[in-house]
């Protein structure tokens, strides 16, 4: 069971269960608990190995036991994202934990990735439960429908989730290869049905620059 | 209550004649009033001995007495502050994680080695707090800094609780804490969860804990 205690302590309570988490992120727990690493985000020979030639390492400890345990990330902000068999796309270090019943794997993103200063890799999340996510900031949630596209800064997407494509979308122009551009020169475009969260802070990225 | 907090990051402290207030160096951001500051050599309470005591424990953060008839805003590198309240049981705290505390808290410098021997100081060198670590003890309260901000976790003598020891702050009550390790070869070849040392507080009191693995 997640619930959240404030907005940056995420509580699980546990019995007999378990959790995937981040490694080293827990900061108390109560009950007895066993923490094991995971190697490849456990997903097996093949994960591992996508993962290494992806540069989207996850180094994740599996959480089993009774009791409650707390996780938290250098005091950033969590959310909480419910999963009914759909897919979350989130970056490897913005997912805190999820429920041991998800499955984890990786996608390529494509130009989207190189822009948003995350690789060209993304990390999904799919099945029937709950993951918690961290963000720079209280992350708002942004719903996209077909009548609705929604376009992003790449810098401050945190992850997103539904039926939904995605394009980059660019503003270049004669002023931007000048140096004078807005610092918009990229944004994600996401079209379909689904939800994308984003935070109030922009990671550094190379849309950011020009 | 002489601490009042305004926002998460800062408090309002009530300065009245007699009623002498502690804070660290630096961490007034305003006052009103008629307050002065008068740096404290001896880094806190008691006599040359208590000073050269905190000396040779590190622990002597530079502190200054505040008196006066007044109300001042105290902050510190934008960290959060948790205001505790105490009514005369024994807080065990950092000393550079204190904001400010009431002059009627009496302050002391604790051996880790008292709680548990050689297993206490190997303790300290871990969680960073040292071989050494402050006490205030008696009827008052204190303002404590933290990163990010800061839950409370009951501890019952059913239920041990472990703390992360780069998440400890501080814990009071009747508590004894020891190092458990949860050592095993995964560690040793470097396939460790990151969760190899933790603290583990078992009696009856209350530990607080940052949402944040960062030291001050």
């Amino acid at each position: 069971m997640f619930r959240l205690q404030g907005s940056k302590v995420l509580a699980v309570d546990m019995t007999g269960d378990a959790v995937k988490a981040k490694n080293g992120s827990m900061v108390a727990y109560d009950g007895q608990m066993a923490f094991k690493k995971m190697s490849g985000g456990g997903e097996g020979l093949r994960g591992m190995v996508t993962r290494r030639l992806t540069g989207e390492q996850m180094t994740v400890m599996e959480v089993r036991g009774q009791g409650t345990c707390w996780f938290a990330d250098r005091a950033s902000e969590i959310n909480l994202v419910d999963l009914q068999g759909d897919k979350l796309y989130v970056e490897s270090s913005n997912l805190l934990a999820t429920d041991a019943g998800l499955r984890t794997g990786t996608s390529f993103t494509g130009l989207r990735g190189a822009s948003q200063g995350n690789g060209l890799f993304t990390t999904t999340v799919e099945g029937h439960g709950r993951a918690a996510i961290t963000s720079d900031g209280p992350a708002v949630v942004l719903r996209v429908s077909p009548q609705f596209p929604l376009t992003v800064d790449p810098g401050a997407y945190v992850a997103h989730q539904g039926n939904v494509r995605q394009s980059l979308q660019s503003g270049v122009t004669f002023r931007t290869l000048m140096g004078e551009g807005g610092g918009e020169a990229f944004q994600i475009r996401f079209e379909g049905d689904g939800l994308v969260y984003v935070q109030p802070s922009e990671r550094n990225t190379i849309a950011g620059d020009v | 209550m002489p601490f009042r907090e305004i926002n998460s990051r800062i408090v309002e402290a009530t300065v009245l004649p007699g009623r002498r207030l502690f804070s660290q160096r630096g961490a007034m951001l305003a006052y009103q009033g008629e307050v002065s500051f008068t740096p404290n050599v001896q880094g806190g309470q008691g006599g040359v001995m208590s000073m050269i005591g905190r000396r040779m424990a590190n622990e002597d953060t530079p502190l200054m007495s505040v008196e006066g008839s007044g109300t001042v805003l105290f902050g510190h590198g934008g960290h959060h502050v948790q205001v505790i309240d105490l009514t005369g049981e024994t807080l065990y705290v950092e000393a550079d994680r204190l904001l400010a505390f009431e002059g009627t808290l009496q302050q002391g410098t604790m051996f880790m080695g008292s709680q548990g021997g050689v297993m206490g100081m190997v303790r300290g060198q871990i969680s960073g707090q040292g071989l050494f670590t402050t006490t205030l003890k008696g009827h008052g309260s204190v303002a404590v800094m933290a990163h990010g901000g800061v839950f409370e976790v009951p501890i019952t003598p059913q239920r041990p609780v472990h703390v992360d020891p780069q998440a400890y702050v501080a814990h009071h009550g009747d508590v004894r804490n020891k190092l458990s390790t949860a050592l095993g070869w995964r560690d040793m070849v470097g396939r460790g969860s990151g969760e190899a040392f933790q603290l583990e507080l078992s009696g009856s009191g209350t530990v607080f804990v940052q949402a944040s693995e960062e030291k001050l």
